[in-house]
């Protein structure tokens, strides 16, 4: 019986791989359930031609997994996960994304805008090439099936074809967009293009690894960090070159009345028109020269590893930072004077090449400033001894990439996106990110201390978050119950009463449940969070308004003496807000996770009797972590409340306790980055889902990616450093030399 | 007095509900001391599995004679045991085990159940309906009186549930404590890597836990969604209620479970309810805090719920 025909190991995994076919052309497609026949939507499913697409799905997953041990040693070889990596954003960016915002192209996608773009005269000679014949499509598999070729025979001229076509074709896939959009003459904010171009150049950079990878580099990432180890900061000066030409010649820099005008066309539109000297300048000739200069600067400060050019390429990455938004705040406050397009104040009407200038020249800065403060410890030796393991477990960015200066890098290449990417994107995007991205983000950091750090799972996490803004309603007169009138206060102020509230009622909740461990006390914080909603929803006392919520609560205004900043409707302005709200919080959080509190809870996560034992005063230990959790909420609360102005208890439901946990541990419990990331990308893809698939559909697609995260990768998204070594054994070096597939990394196949 | 029998009734129709489902938390927890979020999943999938099975069968139920209904009803409950075995069981399998196979840190199992747990209740709502107040095909008069104690009247459909639900548990208690399958369920969750030593088969006796769990929780949905409605985010509420009961009587035990499961019914309709100078002392609109409260007051004088852990100990 145990040899049977079923029992036999492929049998089994064929059945899985054809029932996990099946599953997935049940997702696809409309809503199809009725009431009255609940069968259609299977029927739908089997007896359409789409089935046959999923069993060569199902077909090749077992395919995969049946030989994946014949697989593996080719995928650690390097380049292969830049090439998935970049080979699947350029199919992305031409499946799912928008080529253009405009109407007259269809559905905006790919295959949309290049119909029309083929058909139309007019467009650059270029552009219509690369949209006409499935020219794209062309490029990108034949840049694909080389770089998978090179690696394959492992043939470095091949690698070379592949690096150039990989740079051609972003360029050409980029330069195509333009020419799309500035044939149509209106702005646009569609992303194809931009996504295209970083996927051709990660697939570039993907045969770059193949052609210079050495014999004693294993992988990837040993390629990477001997890459940013050879020069640090020249990967920043690199992407200061690509945002900064692209800003300088061929971006959009002001767009009234639906008009795309480079740098040049916006001097000549200026010209005349009374700008201030300055800014003229600059747009005449003083931004190209900055630009390079700073460029120059930069890669000569990288280059060399000369602290001092380090230093100046710094400071003229600053000072021409400064410029260019001084420039940018006279030419729209000139155009608002003469009512251009409607403009009622500065700030309107940019494009996107202004910002990315702005980026251009923080990048550059950043890349001196690397080199400045790296320099020291360089002139000891070629390779600086990694850092000392044990100070930060969750700078994981420095486990992945031991290079010095690597974690700075992503540092700037992050913080510059999250300064000047919002202003450029549209309306509905800044408010996602300020109402959904930001705020989770900031909830997620907050849980991270307790889920994360101290091991307590706390499923009633959003009752603070409800705290905080109901404190703030009650101390800004939005509440029925009003505040006595010297406590009335603005929404900015309420933060430290919202904070030192939330300490207490996290110290309220930690105090009784104290004794109690792992799931009992998931099940009485959820029991918690409920309360809290409950409470405010059933209004004992006419305090909270119940069920119809509190209104008008102000927005946040500072009025310090001659400095008056109001916060009004502008989702940009939040995001600023919220921007510094974050850094502070971090800032603090990262000293936090290295001292001795720190330690204490990374003790009593692994184990709470030995850590009592150690002399850790258990209890203190816990309730600060509440504590400081809770407060963190507490912020995000003052801040959703004065943002959104009105709130109600259906803004506090249990599935967003649950939710933000799943955030932290999808992005990997105990890592900061990591919290953020798993906030920012889960609070992401519903957004993005919404062009993709039914709207009612997206919790199930989210769903579905959670399950695959934690079945593939169960540490998360960055996972910490002393997570990633439970997992992996601490023995095991994670060393570049790897012989064999890791222990069950094969899909479920022992090996 | 009418009216406290009344509440009463009521409160152990519901912990009937309660501890069916809290068996499936309690049974997993015993035998991988894991809480299984997408259990109110299966609860959910129950209540469809048998709905497509009834509705074929009777169509609007009309003209069902009268000794059909019985034969009905024990195919409803048939059919919701096994879809919520087979939703189990393949939960089990895509979310668990390769996650235990792979040495993952206990929250991520949590996080894949959730991920399960959204996705079936979606995957639901996509092929079946969103509707929240889908209703089994009349094939019985459900609220016809049996009878009536001391001026209290219990339906049939009352009757039915709570009978129903013991006589599960009882079957359940007997399959724990009497059967070679309940011995191995015991000795995994006493200590696995000795049981394991003993030969017993760790794999195939959690999925045999996760199949028992399953149906019962099947079995469950199909009695919740006769006596009331049922829809594909049936399960939250419920679940959530099902764990706290599970948690009140002590993780891990199934009696535990059961006692905890009518408990909790039974207090969250009498105590909001109860008269005080004519008219009711807490009000319904307070079920769940009271709930809650109770479970946080009776974790803080026994931490360990009412029975305490472990599920070879107490059956």
């Amino acid at each position: 019986m145990k040899t049977g025909f079923f029992s036999s190991p492929h049998v089994k995994r064929l059945a899985g791989c054809m029932a996990l076919a099946f599953v997935l052309a049940l997702m696809i497609g409309n809503q199809e359930g009725s009431q009255d026949d609940y069968g259609l939507a299977f029927r739908q499913a089997i007896f359409s031609p789409r089935i046959i697409l999923f069993i060569v799905i199902g077909l090749l997953v077992f395919a995969a997994m049946t030989f994946w041990p014949y697989i593996t040693p080719y995928l650690l070889r390097p380049g292969v996960r830049p090439l998935a990596v970049g080979g699947i954003t350029v199919l992305v960016s031409q499946t799912l994304l928008k080529w253009s915002d405009d109407g007259r192209t269809g559905n905006g996608k790919f295959n949309s805008v290049a119909s029309k773009a083929a058909n139309t005269d007019g467009l650059a000679p270029m552009a219509k090439l690369f949209f006409s014949n499935y020219l794209g499509w062309i490029l990108l598999l034949v840049t694909f099936g080389l770089g998978a070729a090179a690696i394959l025979i492992s043939l470095r001229a091949l690698a070379w074809v592949a690096a150039v076509l990989g740079v051609v074709g972003g360029i050409w896939a980029y330069t195509s967009q333009a020419a799309v959009r500035d044939f149509l003459g209106t702005p646009d904010h569609s992303t194809g293009g931009g996504v295209a171009l970083i996927g051709y150049l990660t697939l570039a950079a993907a045969a770059l690894a193949t052609a210079l990878a050495t014999g004693d580099i294993a992988d990837t990432r040993a390629f990477v960090n001997r890459l940013l180890a050879w020069r640090p900061g020249m990967p920043l000066v690199v992407l200061g070159l690509i945002v900064g030409v692209i800003a300088f010649v061929q971006a959009t820099w002001f767009s009234p009345q639906g008009s795309n005008q480079t740098l040049t066309d916006t001097k000549t539109f200026f010209q005349g028109n009374g700008l201030a000297n300055l800014a003229y300048q600059y747009l005449a000739w003083l931004g190209y020269v900055l630009f390079i200069a700073t460029l120059l600067t930069a890669a000569a400060a990288s280059y060399l590893r000369h602290r001092i050019l380090g230093w100046v390429a710094a400071g003229l990455g600053a000072v021409a930072l400064l410029l260019s938004l001084i420039t940018m705040y006279d030419m729209t406050d000139l155009a608002a004077a003469a009512g251009v397009d409607g403009a009622t104040g500065p700030w309107q009407n940019l494009g996107s090449g202004a910002w990315m200038a702005c980026a251009a020249f923080f990048v550059l800065a950043g890349a001196g400033l690397v080199v400045a403060t790296l320099g020291a410890r360089d002139e000891q030796g070629e390779l600086a001894p990694a850092e000392a393991p044990a100070a930060r477990s969750s700078d994981t960015l420095s486990r992945g990439f031991s290079a010095p200066g690597s974690s700075k890098v992503f540092l700037f290449v992050i913080l510059a996106t999250a300064l000047f990417y919002p202003p450029t994107a549209t309306g509905f995007w800044q408010k996602v990110l300020v109402s959904e991205i930001g705020i989770y983000v900031l909830l997620a950091i907050g849980l991270n201390v307790v889920v994360g750090w101290a091991g307590l799972l706390d499923l009633g996490f959003i009752a603070f978050y409800a705290i905080g803004s109901y404190t703030t309603a009650y101390l800004t007169g939005a509440l029925p119950f009003k505040p006595p009138s010297f406590l009335h206060l603005s929404p900015l102020l309420a933060i430290p009463f919202a904070i030192a509230i939330c300490l207490l009622a996290g110290v309220a909740l930690g105090a009784p449940t104290l004794r109690l461990r792992g799931d009992y006390l998931a099940i009485v914080t959820l029991g918690f969070g409920e309360i809290i909603r409950i409470t405010a929803n059933n209004n004992p006392g006419n305090i909270t308004n119940g069920p119809k919520g509190a209104f008008g609560i102000p927005h946040p205004r500072i009025e310090l003496g001659p400095i008056k900043f109001v916060w009004g409707q502008n989702n940009l302005q939040y995001w600023y807000l919220l921007l510094v709200l974050i850094v502070i919080v971090v800032l603090l959080f990262r000293r936090l996770e290295a001292s001795r509190l720190g330690r204490a809870w990374a003790a009593i996560r692994e184990d709470e009797v030995a850590a009592q034992a150690t002399g850790i005063n258990t209890t203190r230990v816990k309730l600060l972590a509440f504590a400081i959790g809770a407060s963190t909420s507490g912020v995000a609360g003052v801040f959703f409340a004065s943002q959104i102005g009105y709130i109600n208890p259906e803004n506090f439901v249990l599935n967003n306790s649950i939710l933000v946990v799943a955030y932290v541990v999808f992005g990997g419990m105990g890592s900061l980055p990591g919290a953020m990331a798993g906030a920012a990308v889960l609070t992401w893809l519903p957004e993005f889902l919404k062009d993709q698939v039914p709207a009612e559909d997206r919790q199930m697609w989210i769903g579905a990616v959670v399950l695959l995260m934690m079945i593939f990768r169960p540490a998360g998204l960055i996972p910490a450093k002393r997570r990633a070594a439970e997992l992996r054994g601490l023995n095991r070096s994670s060393s570049a030399e790897v012989g064999a597939v890791p222990e069950g990394e094969g899909m479920g196949v022992r090996a | 007095m009418t009216d406290f029998l009344n509440y009463l009734i009521l409160g152990l129709t519901r912990g009937s509900m309660y501890a069916l489902i809290a068996l499936g938390y309690t049974l997993v927890y015993g035998v991988l001391q894991l809480i299984n979020f997408a259990h109110s999943e299966v609860f959910m999938s129950g209540a469809f599995g048998s709905y497509i099975i009834i509705h074929a069968v009777v169509g609007d139920g009309k003209s069902l004679p009268w000794f059909g209904v019985p034969l009905v009803f024990i195919l409803g409950l048939g059919s919701g045991a096994l879809t919520g075995a087979v939703i189990a069981w393949s939960l089990e399998r895509v979310a668990y085990r390769p996650l235990r196979r792979r040495g993952a840190p206990k929250l991520a199992f949590l996080i894949s159940a959730i991920g399960m747990s959204f996705f079936l209740s979606q995957l639901a709502g996509k092929l079946f309906n969103r509707f929240t107040n889908n209703q089994f095909p009349t094939y019985f008069q459900q609220n016809r009186r049996v009878l009536s104690i001391a001026g209290a009247d219990v339906s049939v459909i009352q009757l039915t549930l709570i009978v129903t639900a013991v006589l599960m548990m009882l079957f359940l208690d007997r399959l724990v404590s009497g059967t070679k399958l309940g011995r191995s369920i015991r000795g995994v969750a006493e200590d696995a890597p000795t049981a394991a030593l003993m030969g017993i088969n760790i794999d195939k006796t959690i999925s045999r836990t996760f199949i028992i769990g399953g149906a019962l929780g099947g079995a469950a949905g199909f009695l919740f969604g006769t006596a009331f409605t049922f829809s594909n985010i049936m399960g939250f509420l419920p679940g959530v209620k099902a764990f706290a009961a599970a948690v009140l009587g002590g993780i891990g035990n199934i009696r535990g479970a059961m006692i905890g499961g009518l408990l909790l019914g039974v207090v969250e309709n009498l105590v909001p309810t109860a008269p005080w100078n004519g008219h009711a002392w807490i009000g319904i609109g307070w079920t769940d805090v009271v709930a809650f409260v109770v479970l946080v007051l009776v974790l803080v004088v026994r931490p360990s719920g009412i029975l305490g852990e472990r599920l070879g100990r107490a059956a």
